[in-house]
């Protein structure tokens, strides 16, 4: 059976933490009939929102993990992600905007944009997902949807225009006037599922007549029908607006503001509305794929069912029903009982359970067409793989994944979390690119890595609840690097001859630093002085060395080796010898080229009143950080700055005495600096301790 | 530092701006889109390199598109001239750098001095320089200029101002300076009129130090780049 693919829609809502995505998504279940009851995310009934289905979020009152869930509204079959909202597991975020043709921004109409929000727009922009924003909580007191339209339009530097207005306000909201059909929209019943249509009240005419020339006047730059239309002073259609809307919007030049109350009821089914009129189809967005048989070149999708398949798993979850695979298809059908090719790994594998996910039920499917978002039972493979069709080689382009910046070492407290935490920590890495663990050889202990405390705290519940892994837990540690600062010579000749066979290679040439790139292996040896199969051993050697610098055990990037001389023994010399000549080679030159410690800077993001501005500088300032700049608006303050990661440790609790609770903040990883001096004293006579105390 | 040579080597220098420009006042003057924040994040780029430190305050424009002027306009200096250390550059540049934004409706004087000062008191940023982009000069009054003038005076301040002039106005100064500043161009020491001419975008000098100038001092603004070059 082939859809009409113009009314699928992939959307995602992103927005700040506590400003309502999870009720507004149990809302949208809700009038789409997914679900037949309004759950709240901390309800009495203890049930719990449908979307947040697992245990931690339900306590916290957060969404940590997306669960994608399928609906239909008015013709079209909506796919939506519920996205995490803090900034720690932006991988999440980013991972859904990257399967996603549209979203809807979320904001509070009292908090209005915050840190999270301009991260997550920021992410919306390099993905290229149209937008439109709902002004959520409008029942609060000291809502102000007017003024977050403002904020949109300031600080996230959208063309934002309000397509409603409110009819009342805090605890005296009724509902909204419809700017296009110019009508009162009123939403009745005890879950607000009567909709009722009516006159404009007449105190709110004059301003409804004002914003709607407003709106007119915003996106006629979209239609030129419209332009005429006006420019003849007469009454557009509401179809020719709706049009023009969706073309602003679609281009990325117009965000729609729609607003309500999730929570009681007001607004939600005139924002499907407008998903359903102004977000894309996956027809009307470009996506590409890497041809690996053509040096990955790239190759635009088609959407059309009828070509083969490509598909992306963007998300895997270990459920009461074995490994599930979220999949987002770009081209072609996905049947049950197809042969499908996991082009990374190159594996061939039967597709079994075809289901559509409604968070943590399920429905079981025989097909999946072209641009649909479904899941797959008893695939093996690794978050961000493509599945085509036997014969193709394409793979879906790479995202971007940030590389972990603390790490934390984890001790079992005894053999049966032991191996629940082995299961874990495999299922943890398969699901989540930023999340990396390994051991450490020296000190036994088992060491996770991520994006942030509150990311790696997350995984540690998540071990202890799902998996029953109970574990210490070591103190954070940042994760630096080393790298050289010049040029520097080596000439090393490893001998050793002291009974059994023989050992002997010399190795000479030069490193240097190397601007992009982790390690570059040059090879400028002629006239056969080290023979050819030796090479790969230096290049081996030189790579075992990157592992752990010499000044504080850290791995070393930035390298280029060049091999340009050397010396070999027709019987002593071998693949071990010249592996540890290249060791030997690497450790005298290192020491030569000027080795500094490298650490992450976090883009930092601070946001509250003004009045606690001064404060809030001089806290960055003693962490050693830089201010970039500050946005002022009103009572409001944003201070941006770039602070090492070492030195935020805790800062949440100095920010929260600093600014009476008042204010908070967001970060995520900016780059690598050279660390300043006196601190990298420090860390040399700690790494030197350590080993003494070894 | 070791970035002479880019100081040596700027067209700006034909302006003689310089450390004893401490306590002057500035001003860039352009139809709006023809590259008035450029000139001024060159003038502040220019400064930076003479060893001070500047404040950049933008009137309605967000933080990253301010310091994306910044970076554009770096990368075609790496791109330009040779520097041993480009990381070092970028990094100073951001440590002697402090972007200051403001909603139109937030921006007064009395609220940058509270700001400076709260930076100078915590010993965070002491400017040298501060560049002030997005003023509407159609709203401003001659008190208030001669108010940043009496703080720059007495903070050590130099001052860079942008004001945008308007096609159909032709109201202008005996010196040359057009609406909206022609009834107070003598607050200024330097004024640089931005002008297209046919296919090129000059600036005219129209006040060097405090002095009348003829106007063109052999300066255009390379309009693909927006770099300033010698004509």
């Amino acid at each position: 059976m082939k859809r009409d693919l113009q009314k699928v829609r992939n959307i995602g809502i992103s927005a700040h933490i506590d400003s309502g995505k999870t009720t507004l998504t149990e809302r949208i279940l809700y009038y789409t009939q997914r679900i037949h009851a309004i759950h709240e995310v901390r309800g009495k009934d203890g049930v719990g929102a449908t979307m947040d289905s697992m245990e931690l979020e339900k306590e916290r009152g957060i969404t940590i993990q997306s669960a994608a869930t399928y609906c239909s509204w008015k013709d079209h079959d909506i796919n939506i992600i519920d996205t995490p909202g803090h900034v720690d597991f932006t991988i999440e975020v980013e991972r859904a905007l990257r399967v996603l043709d549209g979203a809807v921004l979320i904001l509070c109409s009292v908090g209005g944009v915050q840190s999270q929000s301009i991260t997550v727009n920021r992410q919306m922009t390099r993905y290229r997902v149209p937008r439109i924003a709902f002004i959520n909580k409008c029942d609060r007191t000291g809502a102000n949807p007017a003024r977050v339209t403002r904020q949109l339009r300031d600080k996230l530097d959208l063309n934002a225009v309000m397509l409603q207005l409110p009819i009342g306000l805090e605890s005296d909201l009724e509902g909204v006037v419809d700017l296009v059909a110019m009508k009162a929209v009123y939403f009745d019943g005890d879950q607000g599922d009567k909709v009722r249509i009516e006159e404009i009240p007449a105190g709110l005419q004059a301003e409804a007549e004002e914003k709607r020339e407003e709106l007119l006047d915003a996106v006629s730059m979209f239609s030129d029908e419209l332009m005429e239309v006006m420019l003849e002073e007469q009454t557009p259609s509401e179809e020719m607006i709706h049009e023009a809307i969706r073309r602003g919007t679609l281009s990325l030049e117009f965000t729609p503001v729609l607003i309500g109350s999730a929570y009681k009821n007001k607004g939600v089914q005139k924002l499907l509305d407008a998903v359903n009129d102004y977000l894309p189809s996956p027809t009307e967005v470009e996506n590409t794929a890497l041809d690996l048989d053509n040096d990955e070149a790239e190759v635009l999708v088609t959407n059309n069912p009828d070509d083969p398949l490509i598909a992306l798993a963007f998300k895997l979850e270990d459920g009461r029903y074995g490994q599930l695979t979220y999949v987002r298809t770009y081209q072609g059908v996905i049947n049950k009982g197809d042969t499908i090719v996991n082009t990374r790994t190159g594996k061939k594998a039967k597709v079994g359970r075809l289901v559509r996910m409604h968070a943590d039920q399920m429905e079981e499917i025989e097909h999946a067409g072209s641009g649909d978002i479904i899941a797959l039972f008893g695939i093996d493979c690794a978050s961000g793989d493509t599945f085509c069709a036997e014969g193709v080689n394409l793979s879906m382009s790479s995202m971007h994944v940030p590389a972990p910046v603390i790490s934390l070492a984890i001790k079992p407290v005894d053999n049966k979390a032991q191996a629940n935490m082995s299961k874990a920590l495999n299922r943890f890495g398969k699901e989540d690119p930023t999340f990396k663990t390994f051991v450490d050889h020296e000190t036994n202990e088992t060491i996770i890595s991520g994006m942030g405390e509150l990311h790696l705290e997350v995984y540690i519940e998540r071990m202890k609840r799902e998996y029953n892994a109970e574990v210490e837990v070591g103190a954070p540690r940042v994760a630096y690097r080393e790298t050289i600062t010049r040029r520097a010579e080596f000439n090393y000749t490893h001998k050793k001859q002291t009974g059994g066979s023989g050992q002997f290679g010399r190795v000479a040439g030069y490193m240097e630093p190397l601007e992009e790139g982790e390690y570059e292996f040059v090879d400028s040896i002629v006239g056969g002085v080290i023979p050819r199969e030796f090479i790969s051993s230096c290049d081996k050697g030189f790579q075992k060395s990157m592992a752990k610098g010499t000044l504080t055990g850290s791995p070393i990037t930035g390298v280029r080796v060049c091999i340009n001389d050397g010396s070999y023994h027709a019987v002593d010399s071998s693949d071990v010898a010249f592996q540890l000549a290249s060791v030997g080679a690497f450790r005298e030159g290192y020491t030569k080229a000027g080795p500094v410690i490298m650490e992450p800077i976090m883009k930092v993001a601070v946001e509250g009143p003004s009045e606690f501005q001064g404060a809030v500088m001089g806290s960055i300032n003693q962490r050693r950080g830089v201010i970039i700049g500050t946005f002022e608006e009103g009572n409001y303050t944003v201070v941006e700055a770039e602070v090492p990661l070492s030195e935020m440790f805790g800062y949440s609790t100095v920010l929260r005495s600093l600014t009476q609770g008042k204010a908070e903040f967001t970060m995520e990883f900016a780059t690598y600096k050279q660390v300043p001096k006196g601190v990298a004293d420090e860390l040399i006579k700690a790494y030197e301790q350590e080993k003494k105390n070894k | 530092m070791g970035f002479e040579p880019l100081v040596q080597k700027n067209p700006l220098r034909i302006l003689k701006l310089g450390k004893d420009s401490t306590s002057e006042m500035g001003l860039v003057m352009a139809r709006a889109g023809l590259g008035k924040t450029a000139l001024l994040v060159q003038i502040a780029l220019d400064t930076i390199l003479l060893g001070n430190r500047v404040i950049h305050v933008s009137v309605g424009a967000s933080i990253d598109k301010t310091r994306a002027w910044y970076d554009d306009i770096l990368r075609h200096i790496l791109q330009e001239h040779s520097v041993t250390n480009p990381h070092e550059l970028i990094d100073m540049i951001g440590r002697h750098r402090m972007i200051m934004t403001f909603k139109e409706s937030a921006f007064d004087r009395a609220r940058l001095e509270e700001r400076m000062n709260d930076l100078i008191m915590q010993d965070i940023f002491k400017a040298d320089c501060l560049v002030v982009d997005g003023i509407d000069f159609d709203s401003v009054d001659r008190a208030t200029i001669e108010d940043v003038r009496d703080f720059a005076e007495a903070m050590s301040l130099q001052v860079w101002f942008s004001a945008t002039c308007h096609r159909g106005d032709e109201r202008v100064s005996a010196a040359g300076v057009p609406a909206p500043c022609h009834e107070i161009d003598d607050l200024f020491d330097t004024v640089i009129l931005i002008k297209p001419e046919d296919d090129k975008i000059r600036l005219n000098v129209v006040k060097n130090k405090g002095e009348v100038q003829n106007g063109d001092v052999g300066l255009d603004l390379d309009p693909t780049t927006m770099m300033v070059k010698k004509s």
